[in-house]
């Protein structure tokens, strides 16, 4: 068993600490991941979150079918880790632009799709920290949406909610985060 | 390492004491006519206006959030900035011996040059190198694990790959026999080949991964561009490339690994199988490729996969992975009838066919072809590539297909062709024992005819397996003598066809120094005699014992022949050769069948005491091995030549009376007989003479029997106890 089976039934199992045992190393497996595709694929190509992300829950999975139970721990993770990888990417790329010097630019650099343009990803994803703080379950969802690039119905799937709820949170937390981001665009 | 999220994680303080409220507030407004929403929301704030601002901001924000947030893969996507490119090679760099002239081609995992090598040879090459970030070490291990059998691997259909090294910049290469061809089925479009010519073509390409096979090499990406196409004299060739690649740039170990089978499975999932597809990876085997041959077998009969490879990848991994495993594709001639009137026409036209005809010459036995290779449970495939060929070619013959559902009249037709069979059976016994793959004489037991005679068959199973590991062995010692390897793998191909003659022309060529050649003699002979061609058996098993002295088996029909055709002075002179082969054999099983080759006649005085040994050493081994009564009879017959009369009446009566094993039997009695008489006991040995008698004339006349060899001997003992006995005045004693 590998060690994020281990994990997942731990987290099915009511083990509140295996849940933060799980987001370090889906992070690890999603860059590495990427680092691995990006070497191999012809230059030009962009790799797809969807598709990173499954690939990791393949191959940490072992690809047995799993109850959809521990498949939801694990994309919840995923998500949160993407989300990191992409944050700091453009977080990295931020500060180059600023004049921090182009040491940084190295193989670290992942070359994912990300969801928006530098700027617009780092305010958001300072708005979806607020959001979370108010409403987990719903900065939940646009993790899943926006930075693993979920269809609502995935999504749903996932957080275990009706279609119809995961839709109505949806629309709700856009405009949160709308008014969120436009505010301090205005301030 | 994970970097922490600062200080926007922290939580922030609500600006809303009340999220739950807003809302729940904003999607009833929702729910009603913007026009109304503003009066609504009035009411229900009531004295809170800092609520019905927010509420009102929400709405406000969630009508200008049209494009907010929309995920936008694939389109306008922002960029980060490219990692630095690995430097490519361009004409005139070297890598390791080889200069690069030009680029072939670029595929998934690398790209392939046009190279020169100056050292040893002057030669033009394809090299292929392979992209960054495969562990370069991982990669050329495995090859080299790999590089013997690779090494082995001699087909005009593959490409021979040559070497593996790293670049400078740690890149893994590999280096090929320069092809210059197009994928098969350009090839085959291009040029209008009609059904049958792709058929033929295909066939070739079976033999070329049967070859691999017999040499312990699974291709595990065999694709229409993994199999280069080109004339050789005005004769299509297919070539395929890459052999040993897929498994020197999977394996399981390294943490690459998931990757590049995902890698993979993106880049062909309409040739894998469905076992690849389950991506358990430890259990791949030569039937993957089978499948992977259906896939090529199908994509030349209609033009398209089973399963289209775009939509594959677009439905998902998990949706590709059922897709493989469980979904059935159409058969070939039903995918055909339904495409669309155009593309059917244009598939026909690239055929030279007309739509009708091109259908109804699918239908049936290709469809029925096509879809046993690709069973998605792989036993139920077809055994190896050269049964494949064998049925596609059966097809070309109009003879029936072996891939067909069992029908009564498809029944009937086999039952006709019976016989047919039992050479098949023989030819797969032949190619087991060229390529040590070790199916031995499953096929015979099969036979419902050989089933009766287990016992005989099972005998000479463990015999057939002893030898072919011994072909097997010293096979490996011929890695430096590929041409007669080839001329072997050949002969192996032609044997398995029931081309036997073709087969004995091909071996005329290899030196009679090559011991391993004996093998393919042996099983040459097994067949020539079995059709009662003894003198053809005779110029084989001669053929074979001159190869490899130490082969014994050819010697256990040997013997026989050269009694039945009379040349006993030839008989002579081998019984001698065997005593000084194996006379000191401690194998009972070897002093047995050894002792008899050389008690069938009367032998020279002189080697009556090393006989009596090597038949004691035979029934040392116990009554409760199995070949006891084998062994009793090796003991009784001594006894006999020995002038032991009363002995050899004893041991015989060990020897059972199995109507099973009728040569045995009548062996025994025949020997018995003659003992019996010897010692007066007259009644006893007419009685004995006549049990003989009986079994000689009801069950040592059967045509193709696989004991032959012992028929012979109980013959010759029946006619010398007939000698004795009936010639002798009826008082006659001792």
């Amino acid at each position: 068993m590998s060690e994020v089976t281990q994990i997942l039934c731990a987290v099915q199992q009511g083990d509140p600490r295996a849940a933060d045992q799980l987001l370090p190393l889906v992070y690890d497996e999603l860059r590495k991941l990427a680092a691995c595709k990006m070497a191999r694929e012809s230059p030009g190509q962009t790799l797809q979150p969807t598709a990173l992300v499954h690939e990791a829950w393949l191959r940490l999975s072992g690809g047995a079918d799993r109850a959809w139970d521990g498949r939801a721990h694990f994309f919840g993770a995923a998500a949160e880790a993407m989300r990191r990888i992409l944050i700091e990417n453009a977080r990295r790329k931020n500060a180059l632009r600023h004049g921090a010097g182009q040491k940084q630019l190295d193989v670290e650099e992942l070359e994912i799709a990300a969801p928006a343009p530098d700027e617009q990803l780092l305010a958001i994803d300072e708005a979806l920290n607020k959001l979370a703080a108010l409403d987990k379950e719903k900065a939940e969802l646009v993790k899943l949406r926006y930075f693993v690039g979920m269809t609502i119905e995935e999504a749903a799937s996932v957080l275990q909610v009706s279609e119809a709820t995961a839709k109505r949170w949806w629309i709700y937390a856009r405009a949160w985060l709308y008014a969120e981001v436009h505010k301090r665009e205005a301030s | 390492m994970l970097p922490p999220m600062d200080d926007t994680q922290r939580p922030s303080k609500s600006r809303s004491p009340e999220p739950g409220r807003e809302e729940a507030l904003f999607e009833a407004a929702l729910a009603l006519p913007p026009e109304q929403r503003a009066a609504w929301l009035e009411r229900a704030c009531g004295s809170d206006a800092q609520l019905r601002q927010r509420v009102e901001l929400l709405l406000q924000s969630n009508e200008k959030a049209g494009e907010f947030l929309r995920p936008s893969l694939g389109a306008g996507l922002e960029r980060t900035e490219l990692i630095p490119t690995p430097p490519k090679e361009k004409p005139g760099d070297v890598i390791g011996p080889y200069k690069i002239r030009e680029k072939l081609g670029e595929g998934g995992c690398g790209v392939v040059y046009v190279a020169e090598q100056t050292e040893p040879v002057r030669r033009r090459v394809a090299i292929k190198v392979i992209k960054l970030g495969m562990d370069t070490r991982n990669v050329i291990a495995r090859f080299e694990a790999e590089r013997q059998a690779l090494a082995m691997m001699d087909h005009p259909n593959i490409a021979r790959v040559l070497d593996a090294g790293a670049t400078e910049t740690g890149r893994p290469y590999f280096v090929m026999e320069l092809v210059r061809g197009i994928k098969i089925t350009d090839y085959c479009d291009q040029n209008h080949l009609d059904t049958k010519q792709r058929l033929e073509l295909f066939v070739q390409v079976c033999h070329a991964v049967q070859h691999a096979h017999q040499k312990g090499v699974i291709h595990r990406d065999i694709k229409p561009s993994n199999i280069l196409t080109t004339l050789h004299d005005g004769v299509p060739v297919p070539k395929v490339i890459d052999f040993g690649i897929a498994k020197a740039t999977e394996g399981r170990l390294t943490d690459l690994t998931v990757y590049t089978e995902l890698r993979q499975f993106i880049g062909t999932p309409a040739y894998m199988s469905p076992e690849q597809a389950e991506m358990s990876g430890l259990d791949i085997d030569t039937r993957s490729d089978i499948y992977s041959l259906g896939v090529l077998l199908y994509e030349l009969l209609t033009g398209r996969t089973p399963f289209d490879g775009q939509e594959l990848i677009q439905s998902g991994l998990d949706q590709m992975r059922r897709t493989i495993r469980e979904q059935e594709p159409m058969r070939p001639s039903t995918r055909l009838s339904t495409m669309l009137d155009a593309d059917l026409t244009a598939i026909a036209k690239s055929h030279s066919a007309e739509s009708p005809k091109l259908i109804h010459f699918i239908r049936g036995d290709l469809d029925w072809i096509v879809m046993k290779a690709l069973e998605k449970d792989r036993t139920r495939r077809f055994e190896s590539a050269s049964t494949l060929a064998l049925d596609v070619q059966r097809f070309l013959e109009n003879e029936p297909i072996e891939a067909r559902p069992p029908s009564g009249l498809y029944r009937f037709q086999k039952l006709v062709r019976r016989n047919k069979t039992v050479f098949a059976a023989a030819a797969a016994v032949a190619a087991a024992l060229v390529l040590g793959l070790g199916l031995s004489l499953y096929l015979f037991v099969q036979e419902r005819h050989a089933l009766k005679r287990a016992v005989a068959a099972e005998r000479r199973q463990a015999e057939l397996r002893e030898e072919a590991e011994k072909g097997l062995a010293l096979e490996k010692r011929m890695r430096e003598m590929a041409p007669i390897t080839a001329k072997f793998t050949a002969a192996g191909q032609l044997m398995s066809q029931s081309q036997f003659d073709k087969a004995e022309d091909v071996m005329k060529d290899v030196p009679t120094n090559i011991p391993q050649s004996s093998a393919i003699y042996n099983v040459l002979g097994e067949v020539y005699g079995r059709s009662g061609l003894w003198p053809a058996a005779v110029r084989v098993f001669t053929r074979s014992v001159t190869c490899d002295p130490t082969n014994e088996f050819a010697y256990h029909y040997l013997a026989p022949l050269l009694v039945s055709t009379g040349d006993l002075d030839a008989y002579h002179s081998l019984c001698e050769r065997a005593l000084s082969q194996f006379s000191a054999s401690t194998d009972p099983a070897v002093a047995e069948q050894i002792a008899k080759d050389c008690l069938m006649l009367p032998p020279p005085e002189a080697n009556l005491a090393t006989l009596a040994k090597m038949a004691d050493i035979a029934v040392a081994a116990g009554p409760n091995d199995s070949k006891w009564p084998y062994y009793a009879f090796a003991k009784g017959l001594a006894e006999y030549r020995q002038g032991h009369f009363a002995g050899a009446v004893e041991w015989l009566g060990k020897v059972p009376a199995s109507e099973e094993v009728p040569a045995r039997t009548a062996q025994m009695y025949a020997t018995r007989a003659m003992a019996e008489f010897q010692s007066g006991q007259t009644n006893a040995a007419r009685a004995s003479l006549a049990e003989t008698a009986k079994i000689a004339e009801t069950k040592l006349t059967q045509p193709g029997r696989i004991d032959w060899n012992d028929q012979l001997i109980a013959q010759f003992l029946l006619k010398e106890a007939k000698a004795l006995i009936s010639d002798a005045p009826a008082s006659a004693g001792k």
